[in-house]
């Protein structure tokens, strides 16, 4: 460092850093919001903490949250799995593959989700009976469609089919992002297109899956709270029960947004990790998050820049 | 709640009382307004125009806005559903609800909710009244006053064809249940699943859809065995499914239906209960149950929170 200073002899030039009283002012409005809100969760008795604490670990709440996780996770599996199986066959060689994917993607993306949850429940309004058999022909085993597709499938079949059309678009931005370079080198190793597909291309398009994908589970988890309409005891709807006995709508919704709060954090900082494992290969790191940058803040007495802004005026750590 | 802060409505329900009480002179008297029901008023209306007594009684802060916002949740044919606009409310409490306007000189809008939050946007004062079929119970009676206005009890209903015996509450033990949420329906199917629980018997499984409309669809495509709604409505929508539904086993708890107010809304209960006594005198009212099909439930005397249960 010395040896720099002496070099360009910046030891004489006092530098006196650029003033914001913008960035004071702006953040003195924030403060004093943030006290006036926490000023009425101490007054304002509407909030009701007693209950909202009474409730939040009671029983029925916590079975809600277990339901509410399991279907997340289980409709984000279909969603994915189904996600890229749709985005292969779009991009795929075949056209009657390529013709029914864009087909399923129209359908399950133009209809409401809610709409699809209801159709899959009362699916044997419509079919009474399901059987396995030849088609068109005999018959071998039939299932009553209403203890075939319990409550819950149904939820996970109506979240799950909807999502995978979305998850189809995200893969197939993921891999037509691949430079074709790639696949083409591939190919010329001798490498089936299978085998490109796996071990070149979608690891490479993970990069670009990920964070929408993050997006989309978080988006799912909230989701769920749909299934009140057809009677599955979810988060929300836990708590819509509990309101209908006790006349406190607003505490027990509080009580869910906490857990859904909770539980979307938990699935942010996953989505961080899974973001920098795959962006191992990658020489753009993603940049600090807005918490972390606060308390960075508060620990060195002056906003940090990015890590690019801080190479650039020779800053870097 | 803060009832310091209703004193300045409370007086000025006082001067309204005066002033109408001076614009009612030359029509009878005003009529006595004892709280705690069951308190009869000789009719101070006219047969086209409001009833005094009971326009004294309504609170000043509705008086000067002009309208009454009626909250009903129209998946409950005949007393509340919607016209074929997709946007009214008609059936016989959207009636009344006009009638008891008329008496009363303020304009009636009657809007569309969920049944469950009816009670807790009284209570947060978005709508000043709820007349949707509630029947008036102890419980619902913590939160809000009512005023009673009908009788009904609870049916079951279910699939013409192939559907379990349901004879009372206790047949029901081990059958799937579906209900509208926030119902008496409801808490007496809950309560009915603890019931058999105790006796050893297997649970009630209580389906609780946000509306009636849902319960009834998840009654026609297997998904719950049996149904439940207040008596009027099971009959009339049983007979609207062109042989779909039947109703089964025999009606129970007849109790009062009430028009929820507000418990900080001043002497807009009593109000209500005046005017609703002129409808029932001037015959309105028998002709509002008679156009639904509705006149056994009708009552003589309106009293208010007259809660059994």
């Amino acid at each position: 460092m010395t040896t720099e200073d002496d070099r360009t002899g910046a030891a004489d030039i006092k530098a006196i850093p650029v003033r914001h009283p913008g960035r004071w002012v702006a953040a003195a409005v924030v403060a004093v919001l943030v006290a006036m809100l926490i000023n009425s969760f101490v007054t304002n008795p509407q909030w009701d903490w007693s209950t909202i604490g009474h409730y939040l670990f009671a029983g029925l709440i916590l079975h809600g949250a277990r339901v509410t996780l399991e279907l997340t996770a289980i409709a984000m599996l279909v969603g994915i799995v189904g996600g890229i199986l749709l985005a292969v066959m779009r991009l795929s060689a075949n056209p009657v593959l390529s013709a029914a994917s864009s087909f399923y993607i129209w359908f399950f993306r133009g209809t409401p989700v809610l709409v699809q949850i209801v159709i899959w429940y009362n699916l044997a309004f419509l079919f009474p009976h399901i059987s396995i058999g030849i088609p068109f022909g005999p018959e071998f085993v039939t299932f009553n469609t209403n203890s075939l597709i319990s409550k819950f499938t149904a939820a996970v079949l109506g979240l799950g089919l909807n999502e995978a059309a979305y998850m189809a678009e995200i893969v197939r931005a993921g891999i037509l992002s691949v430079d074709e370079g790639q696949s083409e080198a591939a190919s010329a190793l001798g490498m089936r297109r299978v085998l490109v597909l796996r071990r070149i291309v979608l690891p490479q398009a993970m990069r670009v899956i990920i964070p929408p994908t993050g997006n989309e589970t978080i988006s799912m988890l909230k989701t769920t709270s749909v299934v009140i309409y057809i009677a599955l005891t979810d988060l929300f709807t836990a708590a819509q029960d509990v309101a209908n006995v006790n006349f406190r709508p607003i505490p027990l919704f509080l009580v869910a947004c906490i857990w859904y709060l909770a539980m979307t954090s938990v699935l942010t900082i996953g989505q961080g990790y899974l973001e920098r494992h795959f962006g191992r290969g990658s020489s753009t790191r993603p940049p600090a998050r807005g918490f972390e940058r606060l308390w960075n803040a508060i620990r060195f007495g002056r906003p940090r820049l990015s890590g690019y802004e801080d190479a650039l005026i020779g800053n870097a750590r | 709640m803060p009832s310091v802060l209703r004193r300045p409505i409370v007086t000025a329900g006082v001067i309204a009382l005066t002033l109408g009480a001076a614009a009612a002179c030359g029509s009878s008297s005003s009529g006595g307004t004892s709280p705690g029901g069951g308190s009869t008023v000789s009719p101070a209306s006219s047969s086209a125009g409001t009833n005094a007594a009971a326009v004294s009684e309504v609170p000043a802060d509705i008086s000067s806005k002009g309208t009454l916002v009626v909250a009903a949740d129209a998946s409950y044919a005949p007393d509340e559903f919607l016209a074929s606009d997709g946007t009214t409310v008609q059936g016989m409490d959207a009636d009344l609800a006009q009638a008891i306007g008329k008496e009363l000189g303020l304009t009636v809008k009657v809007e569309n909710i969920t049944f469950d939050s009816i009670i807790p946007g009284l209570v947060d004062g978005r709508y000043d009244l709820g007349m949707s079929s509630f029947t008036d119970n102890k419980t619902r009676e913590e939160q809000v006053n009512f005023v009673d206005y009908f009788s009904a009890g609870t049916s079951f209903f279910e699939k013409s064809a192939g559907g379990p015996a349901v004879t009372d509450l206790n047949s029901l033990c081990g059958l799937k249940v579906s209900v509208e949420s926030g119902t008496t329906e409801e808490s007496d199917a809950k309560g009915q699943s603890k019931t058999c629980t105790t006796a050893g018997k297997s649970a009630v499984d209580v389906e609780s859809f946000p509306t009636q409309s849902a319960a009834n669809l998840a009654l026609s495509s297997g998904r719950a065995d049996v149904s439940m709604a207040d008596s009027p409505v099971a009959a009339y929508q049983v007979k609207q499914s062109n042989g779909v539904f039947k109703l089964v086993g025999a009606s129970y708890g007849t109790a009062p239906y009430g028009i929820a107010v507000p418990k900080t809304d001043g002497t807009l209960d009593l109000a209500i209960q005046d005017a609703l006594t002129a409808v029932i005198s001037n015959g309105t009212y028998a002709q509002i149950l008679a156009k639904w099909g509705l006149t056994s439930g009708g009552i003589t005397t309106p009293g208010i929170n007259g809660a059994i249960s």
